[in-house]
């Protein structure tokens, strides 16, 4: 099984690779620092499991090379559960992402990271109703102190496909 | 199943009704000071500021380890220690290896200092650790500051306007500032820009326009009045053949939407660790093809090879672009190692304006071998292009330069 | 938040004019209107880099707080005051790298400088940029108290 760190650019995907496998990508604070993907190796219950430190992506349609890398990694894997990383502070397009990945068919766990700039900013989320309407683990976290990440971890163990007619039926059907 | 965009917007905003609350956001006084470095008014000044306080630093602390302490432990121990044990002095390995010297009336002359005696292990050696280490280790150290504070953005956005003009976007700032440092992460990093066009515009402005801290080192160390100029000239450059290449270039320069993070506070460990990493990964890249660079050149020497080069193209020199006809030893030696060649060219006797002219000519002659091997790894057909647009604008801009030397009553 | 604070803007005001004027200097002394300038405790420098890209430094900063003196207590407005006092600090921080840097190899005399030599490369004049730090300071306190009233609402 392979682990694939997915979100937009600069929303703190080193940052996670680095708290998960030990490992030193550079982080940086612009977009666009991961051009290559890096490997790297985490552990999961007891079991060692390839983590890909995809680069940013906007959407599954790729607008440059770098996206271009990071769809194709999607595509190419067999296996794969995703990590999707997502700024807290600017939800929405971060949601639009996972959706898609969702869509296609791979298990999810979704990380709400920037935590503490979302609380900065005053947004509140309610985690468990975003968790039970996605049918998909939601974790808060601030990447940068480490917190969530453990649980993160955790909640990757149950991951599992989910039909997105069952959220279309949660949030009562479509416009 | 896939759904549409707007089916997924429909859903998103449906999610986001049920879970998010946006409270009363109020500007802190870092959104406040993130705006101000944006607004182009007040943006521009905090800029100029930024790239003043850089520049500084770079100077006090290249000069502080280059002038204050290496320039003596290399020129007072290291070479007339080298000197003395070196076995065949006046042969040709003790040449390649320590000091070519100076041969007057049959009797060998050894050199006093390590600039000049242009073995691998005196010059070689005494560029890479005792110049080039010192201005490298500082311009990482400041580049990784300033990016994890979040300023590399703001520069961005500020900048995105001047580099529409030259078919780039804001964006195009970072590979700009890396290649600073070295041309190398500088080609790798031309990926975050979309379309071919922009990537072979980038990277060939890159190789021939940006130099690298290697050889801004040197300048510093060497020829630190004419900086201003030196640079000026190269940063004109930049953008004449940038606004060229953009005009005849094929293909699309499409808008980029900059995302601006805010300002964070930067963690001291992850700039320790950038800082090295990028040390190691230019030593394990440069630092071989300093010496062999080195190593070639003296052989090319010996063989009279570039003796025989300088005779034939010094009309060229002389007449195009306005330089002493020794120069051309160094500028044709400026293929294989630049920053040695900037050396080379200190201890020649020349003009002010003559020496802003070579050195500039150094600069944007061809690139480095590690940086050639990475734009060949983009695709060769870029690299011939590339080369191309070398051949032309060292020409051109060389020739150029001396005609607005002539214009101003100075060269 | 419709508070007045007098005594702050005359402050800024104060020392936002001085600011903007030393500023002024530094190009006028690097143009070579005005010659070299040294009066006892301060030193404006001349060159090309340090007075006449440096003045337009220093001079923003004058301007800066000037500009934000009007509506002193609004974020946006109290932004260009810390700006400014920023853009000093960093002017005169480079400038005391500058003299720590030079104040400890020892040039020709030996590797490291003699005692009296290394406290005397700290000896005035100073640049304005480092006269000026002092009272640049006194932002710091504002912040503090802004900070301190935020939190009471």
């Amino acid at each position: 099984m392979n682990v694939l760190l997915m979100g937009h650019p600069n929303v703190g995907k080193s940052v996670f690779f680095n708290r998960l496998t030990g490992a030193s990508v550079t982080e940086s604070n612009y977009p666009g620092t991961t051009i290559d993907y890096t490997k790297g190796y985490m552990r999961i219950g007891g079991k060692s499991v390839e983590l890909i430190d995809v680069p940013g992506t906007f959407s599954l349609n790729p607008k440059d090379k770098a996206e271009e890398v990071a769809v194709a990694m999607l595509h190419e894997s067999k296996d794969v559960k995703v990590i999707c990383v997502i700024d807290a502070s600017k939800i929405e397009r971060g949601l639009y992402l996972a959706l898609e990945i969702i869509e296609q068919g791979y298990p999810v766990v979704i990380a709400l990271n920037m935590w503490d700039v979302a609380g900065d900013k005053n947004i509140t989320i309610n985690i468990n109703d975003l968790s039970r309407i996605l049918g998909v683990a939601v974790v808060a976290t601030t990447a940068i102190s480490g917190e969530g990440i453990k649980e993160l971890v955790t909640s990757l163990d149950d991951a599992r496909p989910v039909e997105i007619d069952n959220i279309i039926n949660n949030v009562g059907g479509l416009t | 199943m896939t759904l549409d965009a707007a089916t997924r917007w429909d859903i998103i905003d449906k999610i986001s009704k049920e879970t998010i609350a946006f409270g009363k956001y109020r500007h802190t006084l870092t959104d406040a000071i993130g705006e101000l470095t944006v607004k182009p008014g007040t943006g521009i000044p905090i800029a100029i500021a930024i790239l003043y306080g850089f520049w500084s630093i770079f100077g006090s602390f290249a000069g502080f380890f280059t002038d204050g302490f290496f320039v003596r432990i290399f020129d007072e121990y290291w070479l007339v220690w080298l000197q003395g044990v070196f076995p065949g002095q006046g042969g040709w390995l003790y040449a390649i290896m320590v000091d070519a010297g100076g041969i007057q009336s049959g009797q060998f002359i050894p050199s006093d200092n390590c600039l000049e005696a242009f073995g691998v292990l005196t010059s070689g050696i005494f560029v890479a650790i005792g110049v080039v280490l010192p201005a490298i280790l500082i311009f990482y150290f400041m580049l990784a500051l300033l990016e994890d504070i979040g300023y590399m953005p703001r520069l961005a956005v500020l900048i995105d306007t001047l580099l529409h003009k030259i078919g780039l976007h804001g964006y195009a700032i970072v590979p700009t500032i890396l290649s600073l440092g070295c041309n190398v992460p500088g080609v790798t990093a031309t990926r975050i820009l979309e379309t071919k066009k922009q990537r072979f515009i980038m990277m060939t402005l890159l190789a021939i326009f940006i130099p690298c801290g290697a050889q801004i080192g040197i300048m510093e160390d060497v020829v630190p009045g004419l900086m201003g100029w030196i640079m000026l000239y190269l940063l004109i450059g930049y953008f004449i053949f940038g606004f060229v290449l953009n005009k005849i270039v094929p293909g699309e320069a499409p808008e980029f939407l900059i995302d601006v993070p805010p300002y964070r506070k930067p963690l001291v460990s992850n700039i320790f660790k950038k800082v090295w990493g990028r040390l190691v990964g230019f030593f394990k890249v440069a630092l071989p093809f300093v010496l062999l660079g080195c190593a070639i050149v003296g052989i090319l020497y010996m063989l009279e090879v570039i003796d025989w080069l300088a005779v034939v193209l010094s009309p060229i020199f002389i007449g195009w672009f306005g330089v002493p006809a020794e120069t051309a030893g160094p500028l044709i030696a400026a293929f294989l190692r630049k920053d040695l060649a900037v050396a080379q060219l200190s201890t020649i006797e020349m003009t002010e304006y003559q020496m802003i002219t070579a050195v500039v000519l150094v600069s944007i002659y061809f690139p480095c071998v590690a940086t050639f091997a990475m734009m060949l790894k983009e695709g060769w057909k870029e690299l011939l292009a590339a080369l191309a647009v070398l051949a032309v604008v060292v020409f051109l801009y060389g020739g150029l330069i001396h005609v607005i030397g002539i214009l101003l009553g100075v060269a | 938040m419709a508070e007045k604070s007098p005594l702050a803007v005359f402050y800024f005001a104060v020392l936002g004019i001085l600011t903007a004027a030393f500023g002024f200097a530094y190009l006028l002394v690097t143009i070579g209107i005005v010659n070299e300038f040294t009066y006892s405790l301060m030193e404006i420098p001349g060159d090309m880099f340090g007075g006449g890209w440096g003045g337009i430094v220093l001079l923003s900063a004058g301007l800066f707080y000037l500009m934000g003196l009007k509506d002193f207590n609004e974020i946006h407005q109290f932004g260009k005051i810390v700006m400014a006092s920023i853009l000093i600090w960093l002017l005169a921080g480079c400038d005391i790298f500058v003299m720590i840097t030079e104040s400890i190899p020892g040039g020709d005399e030996g590797w490291f400088n003699t005692l009296s030599g290394f406290i005397e490369t700290y000896y005035p004049p100073y640049t304005p940029a480092v006269l000026l730090l002092p009272f640049s300071l006194v932002v710091i306190y504002y912040i503090y108290n802004r900070n301190t009233r935020e939190e009471k609402e």
